[in-house]
């Protein structure tokens, strides 16, 4: 019973890694990984909404690496966050935002929230594939 | 999206969804636990820009 028990705690932990990577990586791929269907795709269509709306209400998805401005520095982890779409959107030209737009701060706020909802989702998934949650 | 209101109406739906997902197990705890949020963000929005309508500046 107890050596079954350790078995099933070693592949619960062996799924966890590559669960977070997933989750990381694109939002819900995680949960879709583990199985949690549902929850997968909620989380990708919610912060994949959150993100698409964000980049066509202009926002500015500039990288800022370093401690002289902490708050953009700050902003742009947020963004990082959302994993391959952030870094897509950025490779297809949608980088700059528009500073003029009257949704420009609308959009920052609706990637960084989706980048720093997607920190939760993975955290989640490491909760459901280690067993703490269903 | 030009609207103050209906970008408060989406960000709040949307992130309303991912905390009921988040946070609840069961479908109907979910869908109370989503519609509370969502009550929450949009009343909250309207009674502080409603407590900031003095101050325009």
């Amino acid at each position: 019973m107890e050596r079954e028990k350790a078995i099933v705690d070693e592949r619960r932990a062996g799924a966890a890694i590559p669960a977070c990577l997933f989750a990381f990586l694109v939002p819900g791929a995680g949960h879709l990984y583990l199985g949690r269907v549902t929850k997968g795709l909620a989380f990708l269509g919610a912060i994949g909404a959150l993100f698409a709306l964000g980049v066509l209400m202009d926002a500015g998805l500039q990288m800022h690496l370093g401690f002289d401005d902490p708050l953009a520095f700050l902003r742009s982890l947020a963004q990082m966050a959302l994993g391959v779409p952030y870094f897509l959107a950025r490779a297809f030209g949608f980088e700059a935002g528009k500073v003029t737009s009257a949704t420009y701060e609308y959009g920052n706020t609706f990637t960084e929230v989706g980048g720093l909802l997607n920190i939760l989702v993975v955290l989640d998934a490491y909760d459901v594939a280690v067993g703490r949650k269903r | 999206m030009a609207s103050h209101l209906l970008v408060l109406i989406v960000f709040s739906t949307l992130v309303s969804v991912v905390f009921a997902m988040l946070l609840r197990e069961d479908r109907k705890a979910r869908v109370r636990f989503a519609l509370m949020t969502f009550g929450a963000f949009v009343l909250s929005a309207v009674v502080v820009g409603w407590l900031m309508y003095p101050f325009p500046s």
